[in-house]
């Protein structure tokens, strides 16, 4: 059904839509062209799941792309845990998590003097009786100009609260779970690129409508020199290991790529809090069973 | 049932504005302030909030926190922050300060334990 708008001349005469109809002709609307699925294609699937899948559950299907050339077509089909990549979207947990991070590490340095603390004004300023001025005790109370604050910010003060641990953990599966299905996710082989140079990862992302914003996950201390070169002056491709993964960053960025080895590391990872045990005591203290 | 009429019927809603209602005056709205959003700081903000449950537990978010001793990973009311600082940094601080704080304490102690509806 076509919705184009007849731009019929009106009362008005000089344009033809009034101005809070009108539409600005740089606006970000260009939909990207959706990708065939993964479901109903030749190639084969070049990984599955290492944990058992419940039996209700079908793995979530991606394809596997290569950062090595522009133009190069997805070498195979990935499978992705159902638990981790395909939970129920609760949008409240994935709210609750972010204003968590935004949160807990807060410390606001907002403070003000009160009467006590404001220099001076030991002194009564004049008799109780007798000056016909109104009755004062000191020089430095809230009423007076120059005076201390009475119910002002006190001191630094933190906001640090901590999300139950389970919640946390919802809420990266939830995450991911949303970049999955809104076409966000990408899954790489791995993160060898051909050249230092910024512009051959620009031309990459623009040509294969990535979006503005990547976010490359890699598990491990070292990176390939040439995608850490690559990335280091781009303020909107950034690279994080994959313990620094959360979900304020991946609200931030429009795009996530993962490598294989990121993807197996998080389902590993979140898997595990769906069948621990509840902790007896800190998980940073050893237990037998734990690695 | 507008808004369906005014989707499915083309160019049926009204091509000009009548300018009847919300006759507000836009002169002296203060300019959105311009921020990059992509700073380095914003950029990687949030990053390695997860380092216990994805990192081992070798570490906890609290130790991520940047700010005075006595703050990190506690919160609390003044009182009970005033106590932590005293506990943790009265012994170097200096003298004007501590008096101030001692002064502090024991005001917001006789505050809420002796006075108004909770004590």
């Amino acid at each position: 059904m076509d919705f184009s708008p007849q731009f019929i001349s009106s009362v008005s005469g000089e344009s033809a839509l009034p101005s809070n109809l009108r539409l600005p002709p740089n606006l970000i609307g260009v939909a990207p062209q959706k990708r065939a699925s993964p479901s109903g294609s030749d190639l084969p699937v070049l990984r599955r799941c290492e944990a058992d899948i419940p039996a209700h559950l079908a793995p979530a299907q991606t394809w596997l792309e290569s950062l090595g050339s522009r133009d190069s077509e997805p070498l195979g089909v990935v499978d992705l845990h159902p638990d981790v990549f395909s939970v129920p979207l609760r949008l409240d947990i994935l709210h609750a998590v972010e204003v968590w991070q935004r949160n807990f590490k807060r410390i606001s340095h907002a403070k003000v003097k009160s009467r006590a603390e404001v220099s001076g004004g030991g002194r009564k300023p004049w008799n109780q009786k007798g000056s016909g001025r109104a009755r004062h005790g000191s020089i430095r109370s809230p009423l007076w100009r120059g005076g201390g604050v009475a119910h002002g910010p006190r001191g630094p003060s933190s906001y640090y609260y901590m999300l139950p641990m389970k919640v946390r953990v919802q809420g990266l599966k939830i995450a991911l779970t949303a970049k999955l299905a809104q076409d966000y996710l990408h899954i790489v082989d791995s993160l060898e690129i051909p050249t230092p140079d910024p512009h051959y990862l620009l031309d990459l992302v623009k040509h294969r409508q990535w979006g503005d914003s990547i976010l490359i996950v890699d598990v491990g201390d070292e990176f390939p020199q040439n995608i850490l070169k690559a990335t280091e002056d781009m303020k909107t491709v950034n690279i994080i290991p994959a313990i620094g993964l959360n979900v304020h960053s991946m609200l931030k960025h429009e795009s996530l790529v993962l490598t294989l080895e990121a993807v197996k590391f998080l389902e590993k990872k979140l898997l595990w809090h769906d069948v621990r045990y509840v902790p007896l005591y800190p998980f940073k203290l050893p237990y037998s069973d734990l690695p | 049932m507008s808004v369906f009429g005014g989707v499915f019927r083309q160019s049926s809603a009204r091509l000009f504005s009548t300018g009847t209602c919300a006759r507000t005056r836009m002169h002296a709205v203060p300019k959105l302030r311009e921020l990059d959003r992509w700073t380095e700081k914003r950029g990687v903000f949030g990053v390695y909030d997860n380092i216990g449950i994805l990192g081992d537990f070798k570490a906890h978010p609290k130790d991520l926190i940047r700010g005075p001793v006595w703050l990190r990973g506690f919160s609390g009311n003044e009182l009970q922050r005033l106590i932590r600082k005293k506990r943790m940094v009265g012994g170097r601080m200096l003298t004007e300060d501590k008096h101030s704080l001692d002064k502090r304490i024991s005001f917001l102690y006789r505050r809420f334990n002796r006075y108004g509806k909770h004590r």
